[in-house]
């Protein structure tokens, strides 16, 4: 079972993906976690989180954007053009950021210089950067305008029924992540964060119901395994990261990834969805009031304040603030946490980094360790 | 930063500098030359501003009063707001709030300053905001950030959705400096009733949190009375707009920044009405007498900025055009699509364009919603750049509109909205005919590239491209 989690979190065109495409069976692709999924899941169709993971140059990336630009959407781009995405039916691109939403332009004007990496179905997904009750409202409109979308390019239907029982799923889904959440910040969690996140990855690339068995089966198995100890429990922060060598690297064999606030990680399965009335409001309002981000501007003490009772939950010694380099939102957001979370005597590391093949590791790996130096001092002298 | 330069405040600093500069054409030639003597790093701009008679004087008449305006803010009982270049300033001033423009702030100190805000924008970094933010906030952030301004009452941004460096500078002072912050939002489409509908819906909450942070209703009367001023103003610039069009255009170069720097500061006051009047009786003595804006008075090509300017020192940039005989036909900083003007009527855009009513309260609030969601960048840098209304279309409309020979782009490397898709919007308006240049400079800071090595690289595009013999 960890196999199949782990190849589905390190594989784009995972042996999920190839199954589900091998029944004649469509995908559609998408850029941040403000997407519902549960959309895509009612009318039948595999939505799938577009990733930049294995990408080894950006020849094509920086051919389309400029340079001042984050290198995971270069990845994506990267990626989108050697045909590695080419199993998509669809791609719904997301205001998350503008390096993000640049994305939509990128990519249909690569697809001028290489033939068919446009999916037929291409769809610009508005988000608003807060949440009130017009905002909500738009954005409602929004999640029905995209399901006419869906429902008018593949033909078919996506009923208040079908989209209630996803959300049935989804929530399953996200109450099991809850789950795996409590075994990870147990005083010896029987997984690494590493593991965590590779089963967090997964769930953004298996159809959802074969996930939730999955995961429920990584659950119970967990709970029988020996705890890991003796390891500095730190936590994770800032830009998205959906590769797992970047923990294993962090973790080495000195520390453990305990906690996170990372697009790919336990931002992505928190509140459930009400199950109770107009689904459609239901989820504007959940993704809506997801303000992890900090694309939701005017949020930070709300987000400075999940921090904290994180840190506080899960026991961490030092938080790693990483950002990749141009992601202005987290960099900045990043040093008013620096601020505050030192302040209240939690040490802290900011890093920025570029996104991609790992070669900063010595860099990377000296400063981890140095940090990791400082968490100890600090103990023995506490 | 050093010790020295927290010793002065910041925007009083600047309001000397402009006090000063607006008293220098009160003495004789003779001192006013005197005087330049004693100002080596300031003279560049002074003599280039001046030199264009009453618009000039009254351009820095102006920036001194609204430095004035901040600087005495707190003791003639008044708040404050820090705000951006691309939110309308009206509502400001019909609730008696002054408003903090960021990026005006720092254009100010870097055209005039030797080192620019080289050190504030340092500071920003220091703090932990991030250096590849953009240098156009992070210039006067920095001031504030370290205490060294007047007191910020309120933080107000409505770009996100459009440019999250801007918004992000906005909502990370907010929380640095705990102050109230509101943000108004950008829908990815411009028009319909969707987005027409969202735009008010937003905008009366801005009202609601205005009144909650000034404790003062909004005065309907006054309101009433700013927006004529606004669309007197629109009438001013329209007709400026028309003289752009002439060949040989009939406008100095600075004028285009005149233009939108008296809107950025005072839309809706007479002291932007003053300075759009006073452009407007020059440019039409030149149109009557059949004679170019430029020193040398002819006209050897016609120039687009597609994006913003390069307000390093002296005013290099309109120095360079000048000098180098290009007409300078603006850039998306002078656009404000009001009803009639020149660019909404040649391409029949008056679905992009808005309208004021000043019928009733709500009509009014309505009009204000529109004019923000039209402001510059706000307008056309929302969706993909090639969807209608953006950038792309306004870019090559506004092209052929004023026969331009060729597109600028220039920014900062902060601007991520622009440069995500900039390689290939260049490829766009080249393939419609237009040589397009793209700077590598900042805007705000000449460290990044100086101006010499900005300047020589213009000149090489101009050179290649054989643009100018």
């Amino acid at each position: 079972m960890r196999e199949a989690l782990r190849e589905a979190a390190v594989v784009i065109n995972n042996s999920f993906v190839r199954s589900w495409k091998a029944g004649g069976k469509q995908i559609v692709g998408y850029t941040c976690s403000y997407v519902p999924d549960e959309i895509f899941h009612a009318a039948g169709i595999l939505p799938y989180r577009i990733r930049g993971f294995g990408a080894e140059e950006t020849t094509i990336g920086d051919t389309y954007f400029g340079p001042f630009i984050c290198s995971l959407p270069k990845c994506m781009l990267q990626l989108i053009g050697q045909g590695d995405f080419d199993f998509l039916d669809g791609a719904v691109i997301t205001p998350g950021c503008d390096s993000m939403r640049r994305l939509d332009d990128c990519w249909r004007k690569a697809g001028e210089d290489y033939p068919g990496i446009v999916p037929g179905f291409f769809f610009h997904f508005g988000v608003p950067h807060k949440c009130t009750d017009y905002t909500v409202k738009w954005f409602a409109e929004e999640i029905r305008r995209l399901i006419d979308a869906v429902e008018h390019y593949f033909s078919l239907r996506i009923t208040e029924e079908g989209l209630k029982a996803s959300i049935r799923v989804y929530n399953r889904g996200r109450a099991l992540l809850e789950e795996l959440e409590e075994l990870r910040i147990m005083s010896e969690p029987p997984f690494s964060g590493t593991d965590e996140l590779a089963v967090i990855l997964a769930g953004s690339a298996v159809p959802r119901d074969e996930y939730n068995e999955m995961l429920q089966e990584f659950i119970e198995e967990s709970r029988s395994r020996a705890g890991i100890d003796g390891k500095r429990r730190l936590m994770l922060v800032g830009s998205a990261n959906d590769d797992v060598e970047l923990i294993r690297l962090i973790e080495g064999d000195k520390a453990l990834v305990v906690a996170d606030n990372l697009c790919f990680g336990s931002r992505f399965h928190l509140d459930l969805v009400s199950e109770e009335g107009d689904p459609v409001i239901a989820l504007a309002k959940r993704y809506l009031s997801k303000n992890e981000c900090p694309r939701m501007y005017g949020q930070y003490r709300a987000r400075l304040d999940i921090l904290k009772e994180n840190i506080q939950r899960a026991g961490v010694e030092g938080v790693i603030l990483q950002n990749i380099r141009f992601c202005d939102l987290h960099g900045a957001e990043n040093g008013l946490f620096e601020r505050d979370l030192e302040a209240t005597g939690i040490p802290c590391m900011r890093i920025e980094r570029e996104y991609g093949p790992l070669v900063e590791t010595g860099r990377m790996k000296m400063r981890i360790d140095a940090f990791l130096e400082r968490i100890e001092q600090r103990k023995e002298t506490a | 930063m050093r010790q020295a330069t927290r010793e002065y405040s910041f925007d009083w600093m600047l309001w000397a500098t402009f006090h000063a500069a607006s008293k220098l054409k009160k003495g004789t030639e003779k001192e006013y030359r005197s005087v330049l003597n004693y100002i080596p790093y300031f003279r560049g701009i002074v003599e280039n501003v001046l030199k264009l008679g009453e618009p000039g004087e009254l351009f820095v008449k102006m920036c001194e009063r609204y430095l004035d305006n901040l600087v005495h803010v707190h003791e003639r009982g008044r708040k404050n707001a820090i705000t951006t270049f691309c939110f309308s300033p009206t509502i400001f001033y019909a609730m008696d709030i002054t408003p903090v423009c960021m990026e005006v702030m720092t254009a100010f100190m870097t055209l005039t300053y030797k080192r620019g805000t080289a050190e504030f924008l340092d500071y920003c970094n220091e703090v932990g905001f991030t250096e590849t933010s953009c240098s156009s906030q992070r210039g006067s952030l920095g001031a504030y950030l370290a205490g060294v301004g007047t007191d910020i009452d309120m933080i107000i941004t409505d770009t996100p959705g459009v440019c999250d460096t801007n918004a992000n500078a906005f909502s990370f002072a907010a929380a640095y400096l705990n102050k109230p912050f509101f943000q108004l939002d950008m829908p990815p489409v411009l028009t319909g009733e969707r987005s027409n509908e969202y735009h008010r819906a937003d905008y009366r909450a801005l009202i609601s949190f205005l009144e909650e942070q000034t404790g003062k209703k909004l005065d309907i009367d006054r309101l009433r009375e700013v927006l004529a001023e606004y669309e007197k103003q629109d009438e001013l610039i329209n007709e400026l707009e028309d003289l752009y069009r002439l060949v040989p255009n009939p406008l100095p170069v600075p004028f285009s920044l005149f233009l939108y720097a008296s809107r950025f500061l005072f839309a809706g006051m007479k002291e932007c009405t003053e300075l759009l009047e006073s452009m407007l009786r020059s440019g039409r003595e030149n149109a009557e007498r059949g004679i170019s804006g430029l020193s040398g008075g002819s006209e050897k090509l016609r120039a687009f900025f597609c994006y913003i300017d390069h307000y390093t020192q002296n005013l290099h940039l309109w120095e360079m055009l000048d000098s180098l005989g290009i007409c300078y036909a603006g850039n998306i900083l002078s656009r404000y699509w009001a009803p009639d003007a020149p660019y909404v009527k040649e391409f029949q855009m008056q679905e992009a364009a808005y309208t004021i009513d000043t019928a009733t309260v709500d009509t009014m609030i309505d009009s204000l919603a529109l004019i923000n969601s039209r402001m510059p960048m706000v307008k056309s840098i929302r969706g993909p750049y090639d969807a209608p209304n953006m950038w792309l279309e306004d870019t090559l409309s506004l092209a052929k509109m004023y026969r331009v020979d060729f597109i600028v782009y220039n920014g900062t490397p902060g601007c991520r909205n622009t440069w995500g898709m900039l390689k290939p919007f260049a490829r766009d308006t080249e393939k419609a005919g237009f040589p397009t240049y793209i700077m590598y400079a900042d805007a705000f800071d000449d460290r990044v590239q100086s101006w010499e090595a900005t300047r020589e690289r213009f000149e090489e595009f101009l050179s290649v491209r054989g643009l100018l013999g």
